[in-house]
């Protein structure tokens, strides 16, 4: 197995497949995240919205509709639809797959997003109305900042689950080069080059995987004290 | 003038206002006192519309603030489907709308000129609440200071957001109102450093910031320790001598027979009785205000 490992590292071709792979998980991750944040908070606001405004019950329905079933089935699944039924244009695969990813995320995040605001009291809301200030003004100024940061230690998980779930973009096609190929594939390709020897590859990808993830973690513990800290005095 | 009309509220099931109406002139300091649950605070959420009503209409200074009800106005009744063919059945103008009303018989569609008078009532008559919340200042029991602004930003934000003042203007109006409650050291701290005290008087200058015409209170007092109730019902009561109008829900029974110039006794939805704080509390009429007094006093 040691030697394996070394095999690998020390191999250019392979340890090409491997930060290949780093760069499409890495990328693909962060357009699905981005994706994911801007309809999850999207839904969240219209879900919340439709509380008190008849206007946007049929829409809030449509995103109940929207949550219901992308949590309610596998992202497997919702991958090999998107990619080879409902998407299935000549070219299109990769992008495909990020937006399922994206849209998938994106249902998680909303209900993340959700509970954070309902988490503020409703009190908040009543004052800033008692003002004058508009809904809209009062979500902006007094419910969002407070929402924040409980939202963000929620926000932080489903992006590292994100992260892990992208590991499945191999099975639409993990042809090296393309923008499927990610980590996982990489792992894949490397074994095959040495003979099926799963091990060493997979424990190199893992480590890769562990030291993102772990920097996520980090990433949001600051930002988590970072928003106490301005929350005291 | 805040004038409640024939107002019902219903949470599900449950009717927490039944038939209620009401006026408030400039200038009267009314109390509204009952045992709880009798609908005090949704009565008087219900004057800024945080509570929607379910039926009935809401006035404040001649303006509507909620949908027009059209069993408070014979002449839109008096253009349904269900009054046309009542009076081709027999009857006369008067007991077929008294009849109307009593049994709710208005459907949500009674042709198209009934339509078109209740959106001529609401056209002439009806301003968007968020104008009509600018006159109306509240203060809640629990205080709802915003925690992510300090003192100074809770008492600037909604005149500036508003384009009512400048920046400038409502800091130096913010700093006089905490002069006032001899808070000024506090401008520039969080809520979460405040007594519970400290907070109510400055939620209540927060209000006041808005230089509002009209002042609502919901039990100001009651999530208080009992050693800083006093500075609230004082900064209240020097409120009342300014001459500004006040709409107080409240079990202080003291400062409601000193401060209040009319006196609500709510039960189960109703205004039970009311009149003077001397006729209410030293000649109470109904056995439900007469007990209600026995255990509060």
């Amino acid at each position: 197995m040691f030697e394996d490992i070394v095999t690998v590292l020390s191999s250019p071709t392979y340890m090409g497949y491997i930060w290949q792979g780093f760069g499409t998980t890495l990328a693909v991750t962060l357009v699905a995240a981005l994706i994911g944040l801007v309809l999850g908070f999207i839904v969240a606001v219209v879900k919340i919205a439709a509380m008190n405004n008849k206007w946007m019950k049929i829409p809030a329905f449509i995103c109940n509709v929207y949550t219901t079933v992308i949590r309610g089935t596998p992202v497997a699944l919702q991958l090999f639809l998107m990619v080879f039924s409902i998407l299935a244009f000549p070219g299109f695969k990769p992008y495909a797959a990020i937006l399922t990813f994206g849209i998938n995320s994106g249902a998680y995040v909303s209900e993340n997003i959700r509970a954070g605001i309902m988490s503020v009291d409703n009190g908040q809301m009543e004052a800033g109305r008692s003002l004058g200030m508009p809904w809209g003004a009062t979500m902006v100024k007094i419910v969002f900042p407070q929402a924040i940061k409980n939202v963000v230690p929620a926000i932080g998980n489903e992006m590292i689950a994100l992260l892990k779930e992208t590991s499945i973009i191999g099975w639409v096609g993990s042809t090296v080069g393309t923008l499927t190929f990610d980590l996982n594939a990489a792992a894949g390709q490397i074994a095959l080059g040495l003979g099926g020897a799963y091990l060493a590859p997979s424990i190199i990808v893992g480590v890769f995987y562990l030291v993102v993830v772990y920097a996520m973690v980090l990433i949001v513990k600051l930002v988590e004290g970072r928003l106490r800290k301005s929350d005291r005095r | 003038m805040i004038a409640v009309k024939n107002l019902y509220k219903n949470f599900g099931k449950t009717s927490v206002l039944k038939a209620v109406s009401t006026t408030v002139e400039k200038g009267e300091k009314v109390v509204i006192i009952g045992p709880s649950g009798s609908g005090k605070s949704t009565l008087l959420r219900c004057m800024n519309l945080l509570e929607e009503p379910t039926y009935g209409e809401i006035w404040v200074d001649d303006k509507l603030i909620t949908p027009v009800d059209p069993y408070l106005h014979p002449e839109i009744i008096s253009l349904s489907n269900t009054y046309r063919r009542m009076m081709a059945e027999g009857g006369d103008e008067e007991t077929v709308i008294a009849e109307i009303k009593q049994k709710d018989l208005l459907r949500k569609f009674e042709g198209g000129a009934y339509a078109k008078a209740v959106k001529a009532c609401r056209k002439e008559n009806f301003l968007d609440i968020n104008l009509v919340r600018r006159k109306i200042g509240m203060v809640f029991q629990h205080f709802n200071l915003f925690n992510n602004k300090t003192v100074l930003d809770n008492m600037t934000l909604a005149p500036v957001l508003l384009k009512l003042k400048s920046k400038a203007e409502a800091e130096e109006q913010a700093y006089a109102l905490l002069k006032r409650i001899g808070l000024e050291d506090k401008a520039k701290v969080y809520p979460s450093t405040l007594s519970g005290g400290q907070k109510q008087r400055i939620a209540i200058v927060r209000a006041l910031a808005m230089n509002p015409d009209y002042m609502l209170f919901d039990e100001p007092t009651s999530a208080l320790d009992p050693e800083m109730v006093g500075e609230v019902l004082e900064l209240m009561k020097e409120l009342a001598e300014t001459g500004m109008t006040m709409v107080i829900v409240t079990h202080e029974m003291g400062f409601a027979r000193e401060v209040g110039t009319r006196v609500l006794f709510m039960a189960d939805g109703q205004i039970a009785e009311e009149g003077t704080p001397a006729e209410v509390f030293g000649s109470p009429k109904s056995p439900r205000l007469q007990e209600f007094l026995s255990k509060v006093l």
